[in-house]
């Protein structure tokens, strides 16, 4: 299945603004770049990752900074 | 202690951006049409002399408010603008809000062309475009014009006439849908459509030169 075919199942949708795969329920959101430079498999166990829900979870290549992450917690609501 | 900034930070940053836009605005417009104006005048010449298959149109343009944005955003990942960068963001980076763009065809009106414009702009950097898989490139140029303003760069290119429209499409296409561009796919795509327009541009051009002698030089003219 392709990558997008298993964000999209997973109830991902696409931010043109920011280039990510975001999931407001799960609190999780995947950047272009990340999604792109990594296998299925991968992109699976991160959705399937538990986290500890009380913020945000960002799969970036490169980790964003304090400032970047404050902004899209509170554009992503 | 220094407050924890907010959400409004962000907005603020992309909204001041929007602001120094629209007062840079009067100038990037008087940039583009003393470029244009310069550009044309200095290519006269070679337009009075274009056989009637050849073609050489000179385009300026703005660029837009949020295409600006964007630009100076770049291709980090999630699109946001730091809060915390030091130095914070300023439009006036950006080499290419006020441009030219040369399309000539066939492509050996490109180096006559080039050529035109260089001691009007000899002291702007050159930063060719690649294409053809790196293996081509074409003028393009930055600097200062500084009748108009010194903080304010503009920018001219001299491009493939069929590149160059192909790009218009391509490139919007392209930028304003990050997974198509960073798709194998697309690139593969993109690469098939530059190499047939390089191909039918460099045919015209050897056809030109092995029939050269056949054809009168300018038949309008006769």
């Amino acid at each position: 299945m392709k990558k997008s075919d298993i964000l999209w199942q997973a109830d991902y949708r696409y931010n043109f603004d920011r280039d990510l795969w975001v999931n407001p329920k799960a609190k999780k959101a995947f950047s272009v770049e990340f999604v792109d430079d990594n296998v299925e498999g991968e992109i699976v166990r991160r959705i399937e990752q538990r986290t500890n829900g009380n913020g945000w979870t960002f799969y970036f290549n490169t980790d964003p900074s304090d400032g970047v992450k404050r902004v899209l917690e509170q554009v992503l609501g | 202690m220094t407050p924890k900034r907010t959400i409004e930070d962000h907005l603020k940053i992309e909204d001041l951006l929007r602001e120094e836009y629209f007062e840079l605005l009067p100038a990037l417009r008087r940039l583009a049409m003393q470029l244009e104006t310069e550009i044309r005048s200095l290519t006269l010449p070679i337009l009075h002399n274009l056989r009637p298959y050849e073609q050489l149109v000179v385009k300026s343009r703005v660029k837009e408010c949020e295409s600006a944005l964007n630009t100076l955003l770049g291709p980090k990942e999630g699109r946001t603008f730091d809060p915390d960068r030091p130095g914070g963001y300023s439009l006036l980076q950006l080499p290419d809000l006020a441009g030219v763009r040369v399309l000539v065809f066939p492509n050996n009106r490109l180096i006559q062309v080039d050529d035109a414009l260089r001691d009007r702009f000899a002291d702007w950097t050159p930063k060719p475009i690649k294409y053809g898989g790196g293996s081509a490139q074409a003028p393009k140029y930055f600097g200062y014009c500084n009748e108009i303003s010194r903080n304010i760069r503009g920018e001219y290119q001299v491009v493939p006439m069929l590149l160059g429209l192909f790009w218009e499409v391509e490139h919007a296409a392209m930028y304003k849908f990050r997974p198509a561009a960073n798709s194998k796919d697309m690139r593969n795509h993109r690469t098939v459509v530059e190499d047939s327009l390089i191909s039918f541009e460099n045919g015209m051009e050897c056809f030109v030169r092995d029939n050269i002698g056949k054809y009168p030089e300018n038949p309008s003219k006769n």
